[in-house]
């Protein structure tokens, strides 16, 4: 029987015969989803202990290039925490990924792949990189954008501070004498090799490797659907259906709301425009924070789960897992406290709205897209204030510098 | 960046407005907070002033555009059920069931499917899975001893102009055990009404009537039988009905329950519930002038039918038939003084302003207004408490509005006359109530479904009572805005905090605190369960070993986790404050006058003593039926009944209020 027979499914063929018959199989007396839940369970696991690698690597980078700027006096006043055990705990710790592993959603499998992408990048497998990024993609179409701060992390290495930064230090010390224990030509060239140059190497790699695992995806998934319309009705009923907003049930997101309520000769100009609003934000991002990629990926990684088509918790838990990545530059974050309220105030209001409306009766929709649209502004707060703080923090880093 | 450098060299412009009015809101929030309490505190009293008149927005409701056609006849089919009942009632019992047995052999006479519902009455203990779960599964119901068992007879008239998708439902409880006069009478009551809808033309849903064998308490019957309506068992029940009635002997099912060649076992079903109906004759009372109609309208958790079934049952009791529409009211409010004095301070207003503006005409009489204050202090009683003041309460569980109207007659029914016309004017009401129900095209949903009465015909609507709460809520956020401001001004000075500073996420130590005892207050609100299943406990026992327990493991917890660095607990209060409506907590001042720390000091033991729930509780009701009688106990027996009756009160009490109390004795007790 076709994968997508009916409006049950709208997943990757390749998925379904991993997972599908996790949910069948029951042991007696243990309820259903047993199996699924755990598998769900050991990949959130792993990828916290992806995102612990990222951050140990992205500690490293940042002490030598604070070292290279002699700003080594920041961090000892900022004080300085291990990133990577923090994101990964907030990541296991997070209710949202507790709660995405009991109710059996399929998010941790598209998180472990955007991890593993980021990861792959952050420590130069360009063949990784292009899994995790061609396989996320395949799951879940928004990944795709994760394509510049991957290849910007392949080009430039992980996150540093401005690369103007160098230069700067450079004319500064253009007058001065060479350090002792290193020829002046030597110096020159680290520093050369530290302002960082885009190297094209692991980025053809990377282009080569994606063509070849999309390649190997879009066969594996032919074969799979040989008999029931393939490719095209793969395309149709997963992008496709994450396209077009088809179906319209209730989630944390604002679509379902919008797209209830528009004209049917509007939907196709507002489907557009809604799904144009992620690519709004990829260029003047990309611009401000091509030094650091990692935290652009965070940074795509929230708006995707803003402004997707059928978000999840799941996402959210994503982003904030990754947020703990940026904890050492994010330490002035304002609104950290009201965030916080927010994200408890939501997550207790949204389950008694949702339950108001559908199972009480008493309420209506309303009630429950009231608690959606907090939550997605809430959300834009916290990417407005990550990204303005992380500016905060490099100008900064430049004033230290200059004085 | 040239653009971004001359804005920082410029010197910072004039705040904004709002930010200017957030920031004076905050550096005030004392006497700001004072003003929102009053304010929230006066809006509440005015509740009654604010009232509007009901209205019936559903449009194809329609009552009253048909005159009943309810008759002398239907009335003598109910003087004869209510014969054979008592007279039924003198042979005594054999077998237990022969009023059920008339009963449906009755409704089988006028051409109605019936069937018996046997249902065991399950005693309610505390499950934690159980909580807010209100369809539990039946199957793992286990057939122990003593569990007792029941028997409904259901009736069913297929509508002749319906196609069976819709129904109304009709209940009329009733102790099968002994069934005394208002029993019978409201027996004969629905029966007269039923087999009068059995004739009529224009029946566009179908009715059911459910006589409900409420020997065992009025809503475990009809709860049971609403379960299995909508749960419906695929898998052969017929081990758990074997052991039933063999265990118990109760019903000969072999040729008892076969009946005009028909089996009457099987469970019949008549689509959605449109709305239901329970209603019941109740006791006499002499000293009114016309026959009395009592609505009861909440049910479980403080859900409300809509309002146009209760407008539509007013409407036409008041202006049909002449019943006086009562509904509850706590009684020891109407003659209270402070009330009352109240009550004629806003009618001396109201007149000021009448004086001035003729216009304004929004005063009422002090006994109108001590009247509507009774009335709507019980209507929010029942709603914050949690707990249905009937069987209709079982409905609004499965998104049907329900409510519950007893008749009570001026006189008493003894006198056949009386009987008559007595039924005649119910069966002519519920007629008409039905006719109207009967007209919709779709389920409730024009009028209100969150609102507070405060008499039959006025309500108060969530819009206007939310302003009170609101008002009275608004400080603490802003107390709570100041309170880290001011934190974030001094907080820096401290050496060993600023080691340790994440910059502007301080507060997450404070954070844990919250997270601790809130953490405690899961598993104290989780405790009774455990202790609920040692055998032989005293409720007084029970709640000592809860306390300690409690108590134990908050210094396990506070040992292991709490946290030892200054100022955290300001601010851990700040986190649950604005969740909690009731706490304020009132730091300790050091400076400052003797008068004003000793009055700090007092108003804070004050708060802590009646802050805390169980000591609330031990006053409340030593206030209302006096000292003597107040145990320890009690808390213990309040808390299974909350349990019981899946208030959420409970869940507000433990996981919102006495964690709250708990920060705030951390507070005090701060260095």
């Amino acid at each position: 029987m076709s994968p997508y027979s009916g409006s049950m499914y709208h997943g990757s063929p390749l998925l379904l015969p991993v997972l599908g018959p996790l949910t069948v199989n029951r042991v007696k007396g243990l309820p259903a989803h047993l199996f699924c839940s755990l598998i769900f369970v050991i990949v959130d696991f792993v990828t916290a202990m992806l995102i612990r690698a990222t951050g140990q690597k992205l500690m490293s980078t940042y002490h030598r290039s604070l070292q290279l700027l002699n700003l080594s006096c920041v961090q000892e006043t900022a004080g300085h925490t291990h990133v990577g055990d923090l994101a990964s705990l907030i990541f296991l710790w997070n209710p949202f990924t507790i709660i995405t592993c009991a109710g059996s959603s399929t998010s941790p499998i598209d998180n472990l792949m955007i991890v593993l992408s980021i990861y792959g990048a952050c420590s130069g497998l360009s063949s990784l990189a292009s899994f995790g990024w061609v396989v996320s993609t395949h799951l879940s179409l928004y990944p795709a954008i994760l394509v510049i701060p991957v290849i910007l992390l392949l080009g430039y290495g992980p996150d540093a501070p401005p690369s103007k930064l160098f230069f700067l230090k450079k004319s500064n010390e253009s007058g001065g004498s060479c350090p002792k224990d290193k020829t002046c030509s030597e110096q020159k060239s680290k520093e050369e090799s530290h302002i960082r140059n885009f190297c094209w190497r692991p980025v053809l790699f990377f282009i080569l490797w994606s063509l070849i695992w999309s390649s190997y995806i879009l066969f594996l998934s032919f074969i799979s659907l040989k008999e029931f319309g393939g490719l095209s009705e793969m395309v149709k009923k997963t992008h496709g259906f994450i396209l077009n907003v088809e179906d319209l049930s209730p989630n944390i997101g604002v679509f379902w709301y919008f797209f209830a309520e528009v004209f049917e000769f509007f939907r196709s100009f507002f489907l557009i425009v809604f799904h144009i609003n992620i690519l709004f934000m990829l260029v003047p991002l990309v611009i401000r924070l091509r030094h650091r990629p990692c935290f652009l990926a965070f940074v795509y990684i929230a708006i995707m789960s803003m402004l997707k088509s059928y978000p999840s918790v799941g996402d959210s838990a994503l982003y904030l897992g990754l947020l703990g990545l940026f904890a050492n530059e994010l330490a002035e974050m304002r609104f950290s406290f009201f965030l916080l309220c927010g994200y408890v105030g939501i997550s207790l209001l949204s389950p008694v709205m949702h339950n108001l409306w559908i199972w009480r009766g008493t309420g209506n929709a309303n009630f429950y897209f009231a608690t959606g649209i907090a939550y997605a502004s809430l959300q834009t707060v916290l990417i407005v204030e990550c990204v303005s703080t992380i500016l905060k923090h490099d100008r900064m880093l430049r004033n230290k510098l200059t004085t | 960046m040239p653009a971004e450098k001359d804005e920082a060299k410029e010197p910072r412009a004039r705040p904004r407005l709002i930010i200017f009015m957030a920031s004076f809101l905050v550096s005030h929030s004392t006497l700001f907070s004072v003003v929102c309490c009053i304010a929230g505190l006066i809006a509440l009293l005015l509740l009654p002033i604010l009232a509007k008149s009901t209205y019936i927005s559903e449009n194809a409701l329609m009552p009253g555009s048909a005159n009943p056609v309810f008759s002398g006849q239907d009335v003598s089919e109910a003087s004869r059920l209510v014969k054979d009942i008592t007279e039924t009632q003198k042979m005594g019992k054999t077998t237990g069931i022969e009023i059920q047995r008339l009963i449906i052999q009755r409704m089988a006479d006028v051409g109605a499917e019936v069937y018996y519902h046997k249902f065991q009455s399950q005693s309610n203990q505390f499950h934690p899975f159980r909580f807010f779960s209100c369809d539990s599964n039946s199957a793992v119901t286990e057939s122990n001893s003593n569990t007792s068992n029941g028997l409904n007879t259901v009736g069913i008239i297929r509508a002749p102009r319906g196609d069976g998708k819709e129904a109304i439902v009709l209940v009329t409880p009733y102790n099968s055990e002994y069934v005394k006069l208002n029993d019978a009478l409201s027996l004969g009551l629905g029966f007269s009404i039923f087999s009068h809808l059995s004739r009529v033309s224009w029946l566009a849903k179908d009715i059911l009537w459910l006589a409900a064998d409420s020997r065992y308490g009025e809503y475990s019957s009809v709860s049971a039988w609403l379960k299995d309506y909508h749960n419906p068992v695929f898998f052969s029940s017929e081990n758990v009905d074997a052991n039933v009635t063999h265990d118990k002997d109760f019903l000969n099912m072999e040729n008892k329950n076969m009946l005009n060649g028909r089996n009457v076992d099987v469970f019949k079903r008549a689509g959605t519930m449109a709305a239901a109906m329970v209603f019941k004759v109740g006791e006499a009372m002499e000293r009114d002038p016309r026959d009395i109609l009592t609505i009861y309208a909440e049910a479980s958790n403080g859900q409300m039918p809509n309002l146009d079934l209760i407008n539509v049952v007013h409407y036409l009791a008041v202006h049909r038939q002449g019943f006086r529409v009562n509904i509850g009211k706590l009684a020891s409010l109407v003659n209270s003084a402070w009330l009352n004095l109240v009550g004629q301070i806003l009618e001396w207003l109201g007149n000021l302003a009448k004086n001035l503006n003729p216009k304004w005409n929004f005063g009422i009489s002090s006994a109108d207004y001590a009247e509507g204050a009774a009335t709507v202090a019980s209507s929010m009683y029942h709603q914050a408490l949690g707990v249905p003041t009937g069987s209709h309460g079982a409905f609004r569980d499965y998104q049907v509005d329900a409510i519950t109207f007893s008749f009570s007659s001026r006189f008493y029914l003894n006198n056949e006359n009386m009987q008559s016309s007595f039924i005649l004017r119910g069966g002519r009401l519920i007629e008409g109530v039905i006719r109207s129900v009967n007209n919709l095209l779709e389920k409730f949903h024009q009028s209100f479904f969150l609102y507070m009465m405060t008499a039959p015909n006025k309500f108060v609507s969530v819009g206007v009572y939310m302003i009170g709460f609101a008002l009275l809520a608004l400080p603490l956020p802003v107390v709570a805005a100041s309170l880290f401001l001011n934190h974030k001004a001094t907080g820096f000075t401290g050496t060993e905090e600023a080691k340790i500073a994440f910059g502007s996420w301080q507060w997450l130590y404070a954070a844990k605190t919250v997270l601790m005892i809130d953490l405690w207050a899961l598993i104290a609100s989780l405790m009774p369960y455990f202790i609920s299943q040692i055998p032989n406990i005293s409720p007084t026992e029970s709640t000592l070993l809860w306390v300690a327990l409690s108590v134990s493991i908050l210094a396990v917890l506070y040992v292991i986790l709490g946290s030892p660095y200054s100022h955290s607990a300001q601010i851990g209060a700040l986190l649950i404050v604005p969740m909690c409506l009731v706490v304020r907590p009132l730091k300790k001042h050091m400076q400052g006058a003797l008068i004003l720390r000793a009055l700090s000091l007092v108003c804070n033991l004050v708060m802590v003593v009646i802050g805390f729930p169980p000591a609330a509780l031990l006053l409340m009701k030593g206030f209302s039926e006096g000292f003597e009688g107040v145990g320890i106990g009690a808390v213990w027996e309040v808390a299974e009944f909350l349990w019981v009756w899946n208030s959420a009160t409970y869940l507000y009490v433990f996981l919102v209020h006495l964690p709250c109390w708990v920060l705030c004795i951390h507070i005090l007790l701060h260095p």
